[in-house]
């Protein structure tokens, strides 16, 4: 079945697909996680969340031709999940490597992140756990200063004045001090360009009014 | 075939960092590459994607937290996408092979990426960075991104993209745009909302904050007071 639809992930758990029961991968992930396999997953290995999946890709499958391929496919496009695929980058399956990247990131539009054994996938598992729990824990406890992500952006407003400041200065012949004059009786950067020539003079001279109104 | 006109702006610090990067831009993939000086991102691919070179060893290393996430949250307040290529360090002349030793931070460090929406590519060498970014600028062109303006302004038009590019959460693509597309300063600032979107390439919520920050009646208590008035 081609299952990719959305299941419910219990908080803190981990669904696993049944078919990876005893393997290194899943071994390596208990303990450290809260693992559930089941049957039915489909195309998903394992189920972060309700919106994060992972497919895993062994260097075996690498090798064997082109039927991970049309798995990848399948799952792009029979479901809107975030698929992150873990793939088994070996001395082996290296030279596959390039053709695989530009399929799943480049035309798929899905993340590929490389390892290079089932211990290496373990660990990776665990830390995007770790990462997308932690975000879970956030939007709950409505706390985001400890330990957020630090690659997000902060919605922190800048206050314009000084950026404004270093802007005007970008005009030929005005430095600080005729910068802040302007800014102080224009306004605005708006203001300041549709002044006319004798409001400039009034503030700052003929000569400066004069460049200031030809830039 | 590609476009002749694909091209690439690249920041001067990847002249010495990147070397074979912008060469085998040039030569191999026939790309024009503009080498100016970007300061946010190692490259610039498209009126909307930003993409940073990272070593691995840098990615293997928690003394780069801080100067990483800032250059990429401050790239996330300038560009709608952001790539980053992470490198496998060159092998030096006397060591055999680099033996990379996978860490928890390490893996902390790309899971935190994926989820901040950053897309990452691997690359082993700084030819195959090339080939990556030209797959890059072909995918951008082929979804009417490119960068297609003049790349080098010259005289007055330099000055005024000097004027441009110190706009706080302005791209250098977008400036260049701005050059382009409005006859004068003036023009420019008296431009509705939507003018600027287009004219610049923007996005309605950065063209929202450029206009903002054109409009924005300053508050003098923010600016720093001038210094007494010299007797006349």
């Amino acid at each position: 079945p081609v299952t990719a639809g959305s299941i419910v992930v219990p908080y803190g758990h981990v669904i696993g697909n049944e078919k990876w029961r005893g393997s290194e991968v899943a071994q390596r992930l208990q303990g450290k996680v809260r693992l559930i396999f089941e049957d039915g997953l489909g195309l998903v290995d394992f189920h972060l969340s309700n919106r994060t999946c992972i497919l895993l890709i062994s260097e075996a499958d690498l090798v064997a031709g082109d039927e991970f391929k049309r798995r990848l496919v399948k799952f792009r496009n029979a479901s809107s999940l975030r698929g992150i695929v873990i793939v088994e980058k070996t001395q082996i399956s290296d030279q596959y490597y390039l053709g695989v990247q530009k399929l799943v990131v480049l035309e798929l539009g899905m993340v590929l992140l490389p390892v290079a054994n089932q211990g290496e996938a373990s660990q990776l598992i665990v830390q995007l756990v770790s990462v997308f729990l932690f975000l879970v824990l956030q939007v709950r406890e409505q706390s985001r200063d400890r330990g957020a992500n630090p690659f997000l952006r902060k919605q922190r407003a800048q206050p314009a004045e000084p950026a404004a400041l270093q802007t005007v200065q970008h005009i030929p012949g005005v430095g600080k001090t005729k910068a802040l004059l302007l800014l102080q009786h224009f306004g605005s950067i708006h203001g300041l360009c549709n002044a006319a020539i004798n409001e400039l003079e009034q503030v700052v001279g003929q000569t400066a009014a004069q460049q200031i109104y030809s830039f | 075939g590609h476009s002749p006109s694909l091209c690439i702006l690249a920041d001067s610090r990847e002249i010495s960092s990147g070397p074979e990067v912008i060469s085998s831009l040039r030569a191999v993939h026939g790309l024009r590459v503009q080498v100016c000086s970007l300061g946010t991102s190692d490259y610039v691919v498209s009126n909307r994607l930003a993409v940073d070179r990272v070593l691995q060893s840098e990615l293997q290393s928690p003394r780069n937290r801080n100067k990483l996430s800032q250059r990429l949250q401050r790239l996330q307040g300038i560009f709608q996408r952001i790539c980053v290529i992470v490198e496998t360090d060159r092998v030096r002349p006397g060591e055999t092979s680099r033996f990379f030793q996978r860490t928890q931070y390490y893996d902390g460090v790309l899971s935190a990426l994926v989820q901040a929406g950053i897309r990452i590519l691997f690359s082993s060498c700084q030819e195959q960075t090339a080939a990556l970014l030209k797959e890059l600028a072909l995918l951008e062109h082929r979804k009417d991104a490119a960068i297609q303006v003049p790349t080098e302004p010259e005289g007055h038009r330099r000055d005024i993209l000097n004027f441009y590019l110190s706009i706080p959460s302005l791209s250098y693509g977008a400036a260049l745009n701005l050059c382009h597309s409005f006859g004068s300063i003036t023009a420019m600032a008296n431009s509705s909302v939507s003018a600027l979107a287009a004219g610049a390439r923007l996005s309605l919520s950065q063209a929202e904050e450029l206009h903002g920050f054109l409009h924005r009646d300053l508050d003098l208590q923010l600016l720093p007071q001038p210094l007494p008035a010299q007797g006349k």
